[in-house]
This record gives structure tokens, sequence and C-alpha cells, in this order.
């Protein structure tokens, strides 16, 4: 089974979580982040409540900002890493050295490739989530929560 | 360029012989209901919606009319608003979505290199469920039941007690019939689009309007179920007095909008994205350069499809929520402009730096491009909260969304059907009668559209069936009827250049284009089986690529013959590995028995006839007990 398993740490960043982890990680932080900054907005100023659990609901609605922003830098970052290792040049000498005569000769290529484009689409997107978190964070600064 | 239609020659009669015994279905009536082929049933799809855009087209002309002048007294405010809730009931869900499902039952297949859907029977059955469902509503139309609370039927003027009657009980159940249709199409197109690609279409080679189906069709995933609770709780309320949207006892009518939006508004781009995707398939053809920045339009069509999601208050502005829960939306709906941006500046790009061919079709992205950034524009100015507190209700928004839909999916709809006519009926158009279709469309549908702007910014408000004199509107509403009755004239042209060609055109080539997807690689019409020999992909544009055409010539593998069954093939999910062929299921009239169960059941229910309901629910299951027995092992 050795030759089915891509023999080289690099390639660990191609197929594997983290560079899907790279590629929708934004996404999924700008959705927790609106989904939850909204919500507890909406609830605690419904319930007619200026704190959650003891703590300013400022600070609260801040930290939802915050982390989501947090998440989608760390997702900017490996999208980085997977777009610097799949460049064309280290992916060649890779497959020559590594791969050549292995039943996934050619295939390796093939899924770096792919693996790129996903690491560019990544980045640009993380850029992208990243600063509607910043905007939506910006807010939290000018407007007090429950202000109609 | 090359193309790979021709059987490679080592292959001999035989397999030709061999894949239509398997394939092709036999001209009966029999035949015509049992079919599960994608193409005829993409066809199908594509006429149903055609017709229903026809009576949605009158409806609006009807209004216009009414609209022309101030007191007028052609339509009762009942029939107005039975019109206008039709008319925009009908653009969305039973034109919009399916025309451009049509397209993509059509043509993924094809671009992908398969046989056909990975579920054919199920695609029948999402076909069968959607001409039901829209026969159902339209139907209530002559017996003065139509929906009369809008497309977006807000609670309370829905509820029991303000609209009393069918007309709303039809709404909700109209659409929970519909969406069964929508939700079937798009779990099999994310199926075909990820299982059954020919080997070596990885996904930095799949074809953009491909990308922008799969998208669309997680949206609508993602999306569906909220407006389906919503229509479901307010079927509840109305007929067995539930309180969901009744704040007296402790329901929210807040609610009804939370969950329409978060629906409506990925709905917006559920309509709109294919439309991108086949603007980003015909631009090639006709700029003959390969589509500049593939990576950054996939970004733009996967980032629009989750933005989408979170930008739904910003239908809500004027409801009073919370300044600082505003703003969030605020910064999406502003930033969703970057990713169709773009997309936009990779088309005018590609342009830029192609040799562009000027025909219709190119003719039809062009206009998209000037009404879609038009009404775009708009779109930015409601996502500031200021700016939508002064408008919202108004007439500017109607004249926004028209700019928007009607840029940003009927004019790629129209360059579709010009750019893929050939394809599907193997007959080329008539030019002359195209641009003048065009010409007539961009001027009327401007003249029609912009004027609502100004009104709207001098104070018209929408859903109003009449208007007195003197309030400055009424220039601005003559005009406007005027544009509708020439955009209406274009658009018979359409039909007319369409039936012309079908009877009068000359045959099509195979690629009369130009073009660089898969499509372009079979016969115009394609045969049942679509390909010879399912092809082998080396590159983003195959048909531009001489290694697709050699990998079909001779000496191609009887693994991608398959000329022994009726088989396509399966492949991995990312990187298109060659897995296995698979069997696809035989013509059944057991999609059409389901859909009909189905119709029994909404029926029952609409009427009270709780009985009958139930009956087509049984056959329903009986027939999908039958549908899903294993076939028996051949002796």
């Amino acid at each position: 089974m050795t030759t089915d398993r891509l023999p080289d740490r690099r390639t660990g960043l191609i197929g594997g979580l983290l560079l899907w982890f790279g590629v929708l990680g934004g996404a999924l932080a700008w959705t927790v982040h609106a989904l939850a900054a909204w919500s507890i907005d909406e609830l605690a100023c419904a319930a007619g409540s200026s704190e959650v659990a003891g703590m300013p609901l400022r600070y609260v609605i801040g930290m939802t900002v915050l982390i989501p922003a947090a998440a989608a830098v760390a997702a900017l970052a490996v999208t980085c890493l997977a777009w610097r290792r799949t460049e064309p040049g280290r992916a060649g000498r890779w497959r020559t050295s590594q791969d050549a005569g292995s039943p996934r000769a050619g295939t390796v290529g093939h899924a770096l490739g792919r693996a790129r484009m996903l690491a560019l689409v990544g980045l640009a997107s993380n850029l992208l989530f990243l600063t509607i978190i910043v905007l939506g964070g910006v807010a939290t600064l000018v407007f007090p929560p429950c202000q109609r | 360029m090359s193309t790979v239609a021709e059987l490679p020659a080592g292959a001999g009669p035989a397999p030709a012989e061999q894949l239509a015994a398997r394939w092709e279905e036999p001209r009966t009536v029999r035949a015509w209901f049992t079919t599960v082929d994608h193409k005829r049933i993409g066809r199908r799809y594509l006429v149903t919606a055609s017709v229903f855009f026809g009576l949605a087209g009158v409806s609006a002309i009807l209004l216009r009319t009414q609209l022309a002048g101030p007191e007028a007294g052609l339509l009762s405010p009942q029939e107005y608003n039975q019109l206008f809730s039709m008319h925009g009931t009908a653009m969305i869900f039973l034109f919009a979505t399916p025309m451009l499902f049509g397209f993509g039952n059509f043509l993924v297949p094809l671009m992908i290199g398969a046989r056909d859907m990975a579920f054919p029977r199920l695609n029948a059955f999402g076909y069968w469920v959607f001409l039901f469902a829209g026969v159902f509503m339209w139907a209530s139309l002559p017996a003065g039941a139509a929906p009369n609370g809008g497309w977006f039927a807000y609670v309370p003027l829905t509820d029991e007690v303000n609209s009393p009657g069918l007309h709303l009980d039809v709404y909700t159940l109209g659409l929970l019939f519909l969406g069964i249709s929508t939700t079937a199409g798009a779990i099999n197109f994310i199926v075909t689009a990820l299982k059954l690609r020919a080997p070596g279409m990885s996904l930095n080679r799949v074809p953009i309007f491909v990308w922008a189906i799969v998208a669309t069709s997680f949206m609508v995933l993602f999306a569906l179920p909220a407006l389906n609770l919503d229509n479901g709780l307010l079927f509840l309320d109305r007929r067995f007095g539930t309180h969901f949207f009744d704040p007296e006892a402790g329901g929210n009518v807040l609610l009804w909008q939370h969950l329409f939006w978060i629906f409506g508004h990925p709905d917006v781009y559920i309509i709109v994205m294919p439309a991108l995707g086949i603007v980003s398939a015909v631009l090639p053809a006709f700029c003959r350069r390969g589509l500049v920045a593939y990576p950054l339009v996939v970004l733009g069509v996967v980032s629009i499809s989750i933005i989408s999601f979170g930008v739904w208050a910003h239908h809500m502005f004027a409801t009073g929520l919370p300044q600082l829960s505003l703003s969030f939306f605020s910064a999406a709906s502003s930033i969703i402009t970057i990713p169709s941006g773009l997309q936009l500046f990779a088309w005018l790009t590609t342009m830029l730096l192609g040799r562009l061919v000027m025909r219709a079709p190119l003719l039809f992205v062009i206009g998209f491009i000037v009404t879609f950034v038009i009404g775009g524009f708009t779109g930015a100015m409601f996502a500031l909260t200021a700016f939508d507190q002064q408008v919202t209700d108004s007439y500017f928004v109607v004249a926004h969304f028209h700019y928007v839909l009607f840029g940003g999916a009927v004019f790629p709809i129209l360059a579709a059907v010009y750019f893929w006519l050939p394809k599907i009926t193997g007959r080329m158009f008539s030019e002359r009668l195209a641009r003048w279709a065009f010409w007539l469309i961009f001027i009327g549908m401007n003249v029609t559209f912009f004027p609502m702007h100004l009104s709207g910014l001098f104070g018209m408000p929408r859903r109003v069936y009449t208007y007195p004199e003197g309030l400055g509107w009424d220039p601005w509403n003559l005009l406007a009827t005027l544009g509708s009755y020439i955009l209406a004239v274009g658009l018979l042209l359409v039909v007319v250049g369409v039936v012309h060609a079908l009877r009068r055109g000359k045959p099509a080539a195979d690629d009369p284009w130009g073009g660089d997807t898969l499509e372009w690689a079979t016969t115009s019409p394609p045969a049942p089986y679509n390909f010879p020999v399912l092809p082998e992909v080396h590159s983003l544009h195959p048909v531009w690529d001489p290694r697709t055409a050699e990998s079909v010539a001779a000496g191609a593998p009887e693994a991608r013959t398959l000329a022994e069954g009726r088989q396509t093939i399966r492949t991995s999910e990312l990187d298109a590995r060659y897995e296995q062929p698979i069997e696809m299921p035989e013509s059944s009239l057991r999609p059409l028995v389901a859909a009909t169960g189905l119709l029994v059941v909404f029926g029952g229910l609409l009427f009270d006839w709780y009985w009958v309901a139930a009956g087509g629910g049984l056959l329903l299951a009986l027939t999908m007990v039958g549908w899903l027995w294993p076939p028996a092992e051949p002796t």
C-alpha cells in the first residue's frame, strides 16, 4: 500500500484535511462570525439584557469578531504554504525523483495541479472573508449594541 | 481544433450498433412518457419553462397596461394582486431556475464527457414534478384562486384572516411541491459532476458552467429547506390553526421574513449563478481564446454562493433590527461585489485579449454585462443602510431587481438559447432575426425598467394597482409600459427565430462556433449515448487540445467505449481518476407515476380531501418500493 501513499511530507498538504481547512476555513470563520454576532446581539437585546453570562455584551460580540478573524488568518497562512509548496518547479522535481515507475506516476502532477488551483482559490477567498469579518468588527467600535 | 465525434478506426461498426441498440429509445407514445434520457428531459425543461415564461410575460403586459396611466380600470385590485403574485412566483420558481436546470440537464453530462446524469430516473421524476407543480399553480388563476400576496407572501398579509380562500394555500403547497423537483435536480447535478467526469477532468479542468451548476445545487440544498419550513408553517397556521406567525399567541411575524430571505437572497444567486456560468462558456468561443483567470472565476462562483447566505437581513433593514446586527449584513452585502467584480473583469479581459467574433450569442452577453452592472451598482447602494431606508418598498427596488434578474438571467439565457441551439436541434438560426430580437429586447428592457428608478425616487410605492394623477409618476409609467411592449415584440422574435431554425435552419456543424468544452466534440444533435468513446481529458480546453482527440482515436481502450451495456464511467471526486464502469437504468414509467402520486397528495391537501391525499401517498410509496426493488439477476 505504500505506493498509494504520497511519499513526501509536502503532499500531506495537497490532498489532506489541512488543505481543505485552508480552502474553506475563511468561509467557515465568517459564517460563525455572522451567525454568532448577529444572533447574540438580537437575542440579548430582545431580552433587554446588556450582558451574556456576566460579560458585557460588547465584549462578547468583540470575541465573535476576533476569534473568527484569527481562524481566517490561520486558513490564509495554510493556503500561502500550500501555494508555495505546489510550485511547478518543486512538483516537477518531486514527481521525477519519487514517483517514476510507481502505479501513481502521472497522477501526482494531476493532483498537484488541482491542489495549486485550490490553494489559489483559498488564498483569495480567505482574504475576502477576513475583510468581511474586519468590516463587521469595525461596526462594533462604532455602534453600541441594541441601538435601533 | 479537432473533434472527438468519430468512432475510433479500430472500433469498427459493431460498437456503434451496440451502443445505439442499448441507448436509443423507440418512437412510441410509451417511450415519450418513460424516457430517462437527460437530453430529452433537458429539452422538456426548456420548453416547459418557456411556456411558463410566456404566461408570466402576458401577466406583466397586463400589469404594465394597467399602470400606463393614473386611475386606470383595466384590472380590479383583486385581479392585479393575483397577476403580480403569479408573475413574480412564475418568473422566479417556474421559469428562471427550471430554465437553467434545463440547460444543466442537457449540457452537464455532455460537458463532463458522460453518457447521462447520475440518477436518470430521478431526473425524469424531477421534470414531471416540475410540470405538475407549474400546472397546479397556473390552473388556479382562471379559477380566481391564484396566490395574491406577492412572490414573497409576507405574513400577516397572508394569514387566514387577511387572505381568506385558497390563494395562499395554492402558494404554500405549490412551492412545497415544486421544491421536491428542485431538490431532486440539485442532488443529481452534484453527484453527476462529482462522480461521472471523464477520466482526467480534475477540479482544475472542470468547465465554469459545471462549477456554477454544482455551486447552485449546493445553494439549493442549503437554502430551500428554509422556504419549505416557512411554507409548511404558514400552511399549518392557515389550515390547522397553529400560531407560528401569530404575535397574539406568542408567534412572530418577522420569523416569516427571516426564513423567507434566508432562502430568498441565495435564490437570487441560484438564478444568476448558472447564468454567469453560461457567460463564461459562451465567451471563449467568440473571443477565440480561453477564459482569463480561471481560478479567480471559480473563486467568484464559490465565494458568491457562500456569501449570499449571509446577506438576507439587507431585505429587512427597515424592520427595526438593532443597528449593530445590521452592520454585519451591510458588510457582507458590500463585499459580495468583489467576487462578482472578479468575474466581470475576467470576462472583460477575455474580450480585450481575444479576437471578437460578433454573433448573436455574444451580443446577448454584452447586453447582459451592461444591464447586470447597472443592477449590481444599485444593489451596492442598497447595502448602505441609510440609502436603503429611503427607497425601501419603492419602485426603485423593482427597477433594481429587474435589472439584476432580467439582465443577469434572461440575457444569458437568450445567449445560451442561440449558442446551444445548433447543438440541441442540429439546426442553425437566422442571424438577422436574432439581431433584431436582441436590439428590441435590449432597448425594450431599458425603456421598461430604467424609468422605474425615477418613479421610485419620486416616491411611487411598489405593489400598488393604480395611482392618482399629478404626483409626477405619469410620464415614467407611460414610458415603462411602452418599453414593455417593445420588449414583448423582441421576445416574440426569439420564438419566431427558434421556430424558423427548426423548420428552415441550415444543418449545423458539430462545432459551429469553435467552442472548447466537450459538448462540441460530439455530433449535433448528440447521439443518445452522447460519445461513441468517452474521452480522456488533458486540459481545461479539451476540444482545443489534440491529446483529447487522440484519446478516442484508433486504439481507444474498451474501458472507455463501453459498448457492451448501458454504461458510463465512474471516476474519483477530486482528480477524476478512473474507478469503474457503472450500469445506467433503462426507461421507466415509475417517475411519472410517482409524480402523479405527489400531484394527488398536494391536490388532496389543497381541497381538504385528506383521504385522497392519503391515496396519493400510498401510490407514491408503492411506486417507490417498485423503483427501489433490486432487479432480478440475469439467468
